[in-house]
């Protein structure tokens, strides 16, 4: 399993775990259980560290492409973690069944792990916008001789599910060197109510629920205050009230700022908490036009407009990406 | 050459105020790593903060109340006994990570100490080991 998706050892093992099981699209859901077992025996992965993986697979959250999907509890964002694996049952995404069809060699490769990367396993590479990396692609079928410049316009920078901003040195992480990137969460002020701060699009790898507990710390007195009044003035949050209004798959909460404090300011303020932005090492092994040149030059005798036409009908099935 | 902002949460990055703040709870580390760096002038951006912990009973049991008063996860706070045979603790704050270097603390405490100097953070002061010793640890785990 690997090179021909790009999936990791262990989330190929599950793909075809669910395969032989009959957990594909459009048929019935596997107990996790029964997968877990499969993959034990396939690849000796414990089912308590498998499930780790099959569970990111499947949280649409986590994965930008997920390849398994889900019935039961397969968790949220914020302390609620997926249910026991003997209480949920799953199945091969589109996206899922078409990395096996690659693995196997049944179509043509598919870039799907660039275009969901490692980060949400604490790797390196961050998530790109599946159009983009297909686009990409396609461009290099199409135009060998395109500039390193302009496939990196049409793959874009790093693309995280949640819709969070993406800063830091983009340029670095494309030409191959390592970079620090920022996430950040959308914060703006309330058309509705007046003075109330919006806060959305939260980065992805952290708890929501740790994010509003960080705003309601930052807005609390501290013991230590008293003895450093000037450390209490740099990092108290003028924040009279902080709720989550998180509810199934929308993740948001809204903070009132203290009587006589700007929203603006306390905007400002806010991008600063732990979890509103948040920073993710990344690199590449190589630079980013390489790489897509070296993945189509590898496979240039099979069939890879097929196979990204495959990927792209397995794409629109993930709500996000459907229109 | 160290970095003196005047106020307010944006001059500083996350990882310099969590370590003020522990500094103001008196748990008893030096800071090593970006944060350090940072303070001592170098434009690098500080993703978290790296805290060499002095060893010592009393000290550990300062840190656990410290860390407990600052994280927003409290089942990342250990008890003293399991701080005494750890390496290293990671725990999440409002202003990042902070890592507890309690091993390097228990081998390296006194050395370190030797080249490290007091830089005020608002009107906190924060124990930085020396530009050298941060580097060299930085190459030692980084590079």
């Amino acid at each position: 399993m690997g090179e021909r998706s790009g999936v990791g050892l262990a989330e190929g093992a599950i793909l075809e775990a669910l395969d032989r099981l009959g957990g594909r699209p459009g048929r019935g859901f596997v107990k996790s259980a029964r997968a877990l077992a499969a993959v034990e025996e396939r690849i000796g992965l414990a089912p308590g560290y498998a499930y780790q993986v099959l569970v990111d697979l499947v949280q649409p959250w986590t994965m930008p492409v997920p390849l398994v999907s889900g019935q039961g509890n397969f968790g949220g964002r914020g302390d609620d973690p997926a249910a026991n694996y003997r209480y949920t049952h799953v199945r091969l995404s589109p996206a899922g069944q078409a990395a096996l069809a690659a693995e196997r060699g049944q179509i043509a490769p598919v870039p799907i792990g660039l275009i969901n990367g490692n980060t949400h396993r604490e790797g390196t590479r961050p998530p790109f916008r599946p159009q983009g990396v297909i686009g990409a692609v396609r461009e290099v079928l199409r135009r060998p001789r395109a500039t390193s410049r302009q496939l990196i316009d049409i793959v874009g920078p790093p693309d995280f599910i949640t819709g969070c901003t993406v800063g830091g040195d983009i340029d670095a992480l494309v030409a191959g060197r390592p970079a620090l990137l920022r996430l950040q969460a959308r914060v703006r002020i309330s058309d509705e109510s007046q003075g109330v701060i919006v806060v959305d699009n939260l980065p992805p790898y952290v708890s929501t629920d740790e994010v509003c507990r960080s705003v309601a710390h930052r807005a609390t007195e501290h013991r230590w205050a008293r003895d450093h009044p000037g450390l209490g003035r740099a990092t108290r949050l003028p924040v009279a009230d902080v709720r989550d209004h998180s509810a199934r798959d929308r993740y948001w909460f809204t903070c009132t700022p203290e009587p006589g404090a700007a929203p603006e300011v306390v905007a400002d303020q806010l991008k600063e908490v732990y979890g509103v932005s948040t920073e993710v090492r990344a690199a590449l092994p190589r630079p980013l036009p390489a790489m897509i040149r070296q993945w189509v030059r590898a496979y240039h005798d099979e069939d890879l407009p097929a196979s990204l036409t495959v990927l792209e009908d397995a794409i629109a099935s993930v709500p996000r990406y459907a229109e | 050459m160290s970095r003196t902002p005047s106020a307010g949460a944006a001059a500083f990055p996350g990882g310099v105020l969590a370590a003020a703040i522990l500094a103001a709870e008196r748990a008893s580390f030096l800071l090593v790593g970006s944060a350090a760096l940072w303070l001592r002038g170098e434009p690098l951006p500080v993703a978290d903060a790296d805290a060499v912990i002095e060893p010592g009973l009393q000290n550990l049991r300062c840190l656990r109340d410290a860390l407990a008063g600052l994280t927003v996860n409290p089942r990342q706070v250990p008890s003293v006994p399991v701080l005494l045979s750890q390496p290293l603790i990671t725990v999440t704050t409002p202003y990042g990570r902070v890592d507890c270097l309690l091993e390097r603390g228990r081998r390296d405490w006194n050395r370190l100490v030797r080249g490290a100097d007091v830089v005020p953070v608002a009107d906190a002061a924060v124990l930085v080991a020396g530009a050298a010793d941060c580097w060299s640890l930085r190459r030692q785990f980084k590079e």
